[in-house]
């Protein structure tokens, strides 16, 4: 499997008569990327914002990220099976995307109604809490949309996520017939059989047991997001968006997962320092005891059929998914395969270990600092000039916000406003690490 | 301690921990209807009690599902 992947740098965004691309500059007809938004009849409202980089602006609520990315030659399209898209394998032939912009999912539509999963994502072009995130240096083409309120929560959900993938289609468009200033060709030929074996275990949230729905929106495999077995992607499918967001921090967007630094090292390095198998996708958030242990024992069975000798593991949740990552990590281990953990860490209130179950197979681990804002001690994003969004954001004395229920108490989105609670920086973005 | 996560309940030190359903309902099982729901409730919770009356020595699962009136405690590795 070999994919070209060409990338478009955006330097500048700004509306007018045509949407292309010119040296750096994406000019984007606003009117033309709003009508494929109301193409789909679930659709509302929708319209269509700039953010560019050290703005003071403050965008609520944001649901997704997504990297325009348009497949030029090879079967199938970018972002496979969600919202309807086709499912063919990606991942051969080239692909275009448009580097250093996301297409941002601005909507008071939040995920389900169990397990407190709401949306508290809100970015900030400036400022400190802007500069914990890599959206902040990216241009953004934030789409406000709400869907029909009449819809179903499910309904409302696909309407506005594909809303926003017709606004990347949209822009991505205008680069597939150009050639890209910059390309990288990514290829796992077999290489030197004296190089170390690693495979990527890969956890991400599935949001069936919480919302018992096995077709609720959430970070998705091919547009599937209930509870599977383990799944073995090659990297340049994941690089074509066969994985994607969202989950409900800003680490999980379909952004992170589609430019995931581990990813990438992995892909860059391969046949230099390692040889690298592929990606083994592990759906968590399983109910009992039995299955958790039986798809960490899977995952690992997997990883042994490849030959792996090590496994890197990194997981995008927090709580009971921990029990399976962590059996798969066990088993892994208990299989001969070294495995590192690479993981946010709880704080350690009364002594407790930062770990939700330390087990000793799990003995390399690299912290990516603390899972919560409140034990980073991250002040309060100062006041901004400017909101794209909603004009409020609601706020709990626990420090917990977002547009779910029981979040009474409304503050102006102009800030200050309060970090989200959750930080959690799942693939390494950013440069946090334990305490020494 | 009655969870569905019984080896994590046993790994974190608790005494006595009674295997429960699933996650989202630990004492019993909506899907089995209302009489066979409330039985496997009973079962579970009458193991609770039992389990309180036996004394451990180390983090020991005790199992509703297990076949028999008396039910054997099966220790932590």
């Amino acid at each position: 499997m070999r994919l070209e992947l060409g990338s478009f740098p955006v330097r500048e965004i700004a509306f007018g008569r045509h949407t292309r691309y010119d040296g750096g500059r994406l000019e984007v007809n606003r009117e033309a990327a709003l009508a494929a938004v109301m193409r789909d009849p679930r659709i509302a409202t929708a319209a269509l914002e700039i953010a560019r980089p050290g703005e003071s602006v403050r965008i609520w609520p944001v649901r997704d990220v997504i990297e325009p990315r348009v497949k030029v030659e090879g079967p199938g399209v970018c972002y496979p099976g969600i919202c309807g898209r086709e499912v063919a394998t990606v991942g051969q032939g080239r692909t275009h995307r448009l580097a250093g912009m996301g297409v941002v999912e601005v909507s008071s539509v939040n995920w389900h109604d169990a397990g407190g999963d709401f949306v508290e994502t809100y970015l900030d072009m400036s400022g400190h809490y802007g500069a914990m995130y890599p959206y902040r240096n990216l241009h953004n083409l934030c789409l406000v949309v709400e869907p029909d309120p009449g819809l179903g929560e499910e309904s409302r959900n696909y309407a506005v996520h594909g809303a926003a993938l017709a606004v990347s289609d949209h822009v991505a468009a205008a680069v597939r017939g150009l050639t890209a200033p910059e390309y990288e060709i990514f290829v796992l030929d077999p290489v030197s059989s004296a190089l170390p074996r690693v495979v990527y275990i890969w956890g991400v949230h599935s949001p069936q047991a919480m919302s018992g729905s096995s077709t609720a929106f959430c970070t998705a495999t091919y547009g599937l997001t209930q509870l599977t077995p383990p799944w073995l992607l090659h990297p340049n499918e994941i690089l074509d968006g066969a994985l994607t967001g969202p989950y409900r921090t800003a680490f999980a967007m379909s952004w992170t997962v589609a430019n995931n630094p581990l990813m990438l090292d992995l892909c860059r390095r391969h046949g230099k320092d390692w040889s690298f198998l592929g990606v083994i996708v592990l759906r968590t958030e399983w109910t009992t005891q039995t299955e958790k242990q039986l798809v960490g024992n899977q995952t690992a069975k997997l990883a042994a059929m490849l030959g792996a000798q090590g496994a890197v593991v990194t997981w995008d949740a927090g709580g009971n998914e921990f029990i399976e990552v962590m059996r798969a990590i066990q088993a892994c281990e208990r299989s001969g395969i070294k495995t590192v953990f690479m993981t946010s860490e709880d704080d350690a209130t009364d002594g407790a270990p930062t770990m939700l179950e330390p087990l000793p197979e799990a003995d390399a681990i690299v912290s990516t600092g603390f899972f919560k804002n409140a034990t980073l001690r991250v002040p309060a994003a100062p006041a901004v000039e400017r909101v794209i969004g909603l004009a409020d954001k609601a706020v709990a004395g626990d420090r917990r916000t977002g547009v779910g229920k029981g979040r009474d108490e409304l503050v102006a989105t102009t800030g200050p406003l309060p970090p989200p609670w959750r930080y959690d920086d799942h693939y390494g973005f950013g440069t946090l690490s334990c305490i020494e | 301690m009655i969870s569905a996560i019984y080896n994590f309940a046993l790994t974190t030190g608790a005494n006595r921990v009674v295997r429960g359903a699933r996650i989202e309902h630990v004492c019993g099982d909506p899907s089995l209807g209302p009489e066979k729901d409330h039985a496997y409730g009973m079962r579970i919770v009458t193991t609770a009690l039992e389990a309180l009356t036996t004394p451990v020595a180390s983090p020991t699962l005790f199992d509703p599902l297990a076949p028999g009136p008396a039910r054997e405690a099966v220790h932590a590795s």
